[in-house]
C-alpha cells in the first residue's frame, strides 16, 4: 500500500496562511491515521491577516481558524488528540486556558503550553495533531 | 485494533550525522514506528568533518535541511515525505531569511510548519525536527 | 477512534489539581500522545519544585506510571522534547536522561522554554502503544 500523504487548505482562503501570509507551509498535512497541522496564529477572518490583540483574543482567533482547518480535513476539534501552545509569556496562562476551555467542552485532548518567542508579533501559536 | 506497532532506530548513513552516537547524546537519530519515521531535533553539522558549520543563517538552514535529507533517505524516506516539521531560531528576527531558504527545499507542497525562537547551545542559529512518512511500500508492521 | 488515559493516580490528575484543560494521554492509531509532564507527586498532586535532576527523576516516574497503566512503556517511547528552564543544565538532565532510557533512546529535541509555575523541566512526549 502507497503511503500518501495530502495537503489540506481551509475552505474559507482567508484562513490559509500560505497564502495570505504568503508562508511555504501547508495548514495541514493528511498522512496514514493522522492530520498533522502547521501552528495557527489569530487569523482575520476577512482580510486573512495576523490579527493582534490580547492573549485571550489571539487564543480565540487562533482556534476558530485551526477548527476550520479540521473541518477542511474531514476531521474536527473533538478528533484532536494533542495539541501544543506556544505563548509568548507563561504569565499570560490563565487568560489563554479560560478561552481554550471554551473549546473542548467535552473530554479536551493531550496539550503541553510552553512560552516561546513567536513570528510576526503574535503572542499566541497553537498547533495540533488529529484522528482524520 | 490491538495490533502493536514495533518501533525501530534509524541512522545516518554517513557516520559524521550521527550525532548521537558521536557526541554520546541519549538519543536516537531517528525513530520509525508504523508508518512514520520522528527525527532528533538537527543542526548545521558539517557532513565531512563532524563540526560545526556556523556562518550566516542561511547557509546554516541549507545544511541542516541537507542533513534531514541524508537522514530520512537512510530509512528510505526523504523530504517530500515529510508530514510536519518543527523549527527552532536562535532570533526571531531570522524568520523572514529562513522563508525565503525554505521554498529552495520544499517548492511544492511543503509540510506543516510551526516555528518559534528559542535559547540554542554552541552558537547554532537553528535547530529543526521533523515527522515523516516511512517508505513508500512497507510491509505489515508485526 | 481516541481513547482518553485517565490519570492513574490522582495526584496525575492536573486537570482537577490546577484547572489544566486537558488530558493526560491519549491513544490513537497506535500512539500515545501524553500532556507536558512535570514534577508533581503523583498522589497528592503537589509541585514538586527541585533540581533538573529531581525534577527530571519525579517526571520519569510520573510518565513511567501513566506509560505502564495504558499497556506501554518508558522504552516504548518515540519522540521527546526535553523542555528546560535554561540550557545551561542540559548537561545536567542528559546524566539523569539517559538512565531513564537506556537503550535506543528516543529521538529527542532540547527546547528551552518557559515553563508553567516555575518549573525547571517538562517532557512532552510521544510513545508507541
Amino acid at each position: 500500500m502507497t503511503l500518501q500523504r495530502d495537503v489540506i487548505a481551509p475552505k474559507n482562503p482567508a484562513f490559509d496562511m500560505s497564502r495570505n501570509l504568503n508562508l511555504p507551509l501547508s495548514s495541514a498535512i493528511r498522512a496514514g491515521a493522522f492530520i498533522f497541522v502547521s501552528g495557527m496564529v489569530a487569523i482575520d477572518p476577512s482580510s486573512g491577516e495576523r490579527m493582534h490583540g490580547t492573549v485571550a483574543a489571539e487564543t480565540r482567533q487562533a482556534l476558530i481558524a485551526l477548527a476550520q482547518v479540521l473541518e477542511a480535513a474531514g476531521s474536527s476539534l473533538t478528533k484532536a488528540v494533542k495539541i501544543n501552545v506556544l505563548i509568548y509569556s507563561m504569565l499570560e496562562y490563565n487568560n489563554m486556558n479560560e478561552v481554550y476551555r471554551e473549546f473542548f467542552p467535552d473530554e479536551p485532548p493531550s496539550r503541553t503550553v510552553c512560552g516561546a518567542r513567536l513570528s510576526g508579533g503574535s503572542k499566541v501559536e497553537i498547533e495540533c495533531i488529529a484522528l482524520a | 485494533m490491538t495490533r502493536r506497532l514495533s518501533r525501530s532506530v534509524i541512522e545516518p548513513v554517513n557516520p559524521k550525522l550521527n550525532v548521537s552516537r558521536n557526541a554520546n547524546l541519549p538519543h536516537s537519530p531517528g525513530i520509525r514506528v508504523g508508518e512514520y519515521i520522528f527525527l532528533s531535533g538537527m543542526g548545521p553539522v558539517d557532513p565531512i568533518t563532524g563540526g560545526r558549520n556556523l556562518g550566516p543563517i542561511a547557509e546554516q538552514i541549507r545544511q541542516t535541511l541537507r542533513n534531514m535529507a541524508h537522514m530520512l533517505e537512510s530509512g528510505g524516506s526523504g523530504l517530500d515525505r515529510i508530514v510536519k516539521i518543527n523549527i527552532v531560531l536562535g532570533d526571531i528576527q531570522h524568520y523572514d531569511e529562513m522563508n525565503r531558504v525554505w521554498r529552495e527545499f520544499f517548492p511544492v507542497d511543503p509540510p506543516a510548519r510551526t516555528t518559534c525562537a528559542l535559547q540554542l547551545s554552541n552558537g547554532n542559529g537553528v535547530e529543526i525536527e521533523c515527522i515523516a512518512l516511512g517508505a513508500a511500500n512497507i510491509p505489515e508492521s508485526r | 477512534m481516541r481513547e482518553i488515559i485517565a490519570a492513574p493516580t490522582p495526584g496525575l490528575d492536573l486537570r482537577r489539581h490546577y484547572g489544566h484543560h486537558q488530558t493526560p494521554a491519549i491513544r490513537a492509531g497506535g500512539l500515545i500522545f501524553c500532556s507536558g509532564m512535570v514534577a508533581v507527586n503523583p498522589e497528592t498532586g503537589e509541585r514538586e519544585h527541585g533540581t533538573v535532576t529531581s525534577e527530571a527523576r519525579r517526571i520519569f516516574e510520573n510518565l513511567k506510571l501513566l506509560l505502564e497503566s495504558s499497556g506501554s512503556s518508558l522504552d516504548r517511547l518515540i519522540q521527546v522534547h526535553a523542555m528546560i528552564y535554561d540550557r545551561i543544565e542540559y548537561d545536567v538532565l542528559n546524566r539523569l536522561y539517559r538512565q531513564y532510557v537506556p537503550n535506543a533512546p528516543p529521538a529527542r529535541t532540547v527546547m528551552s522554554v518557559q515553563i508553567e509555575a516555575g518549573f525547571k523541566v517538562m517532557l512532552d512526549v510521544i510513545a508507541a502503544a
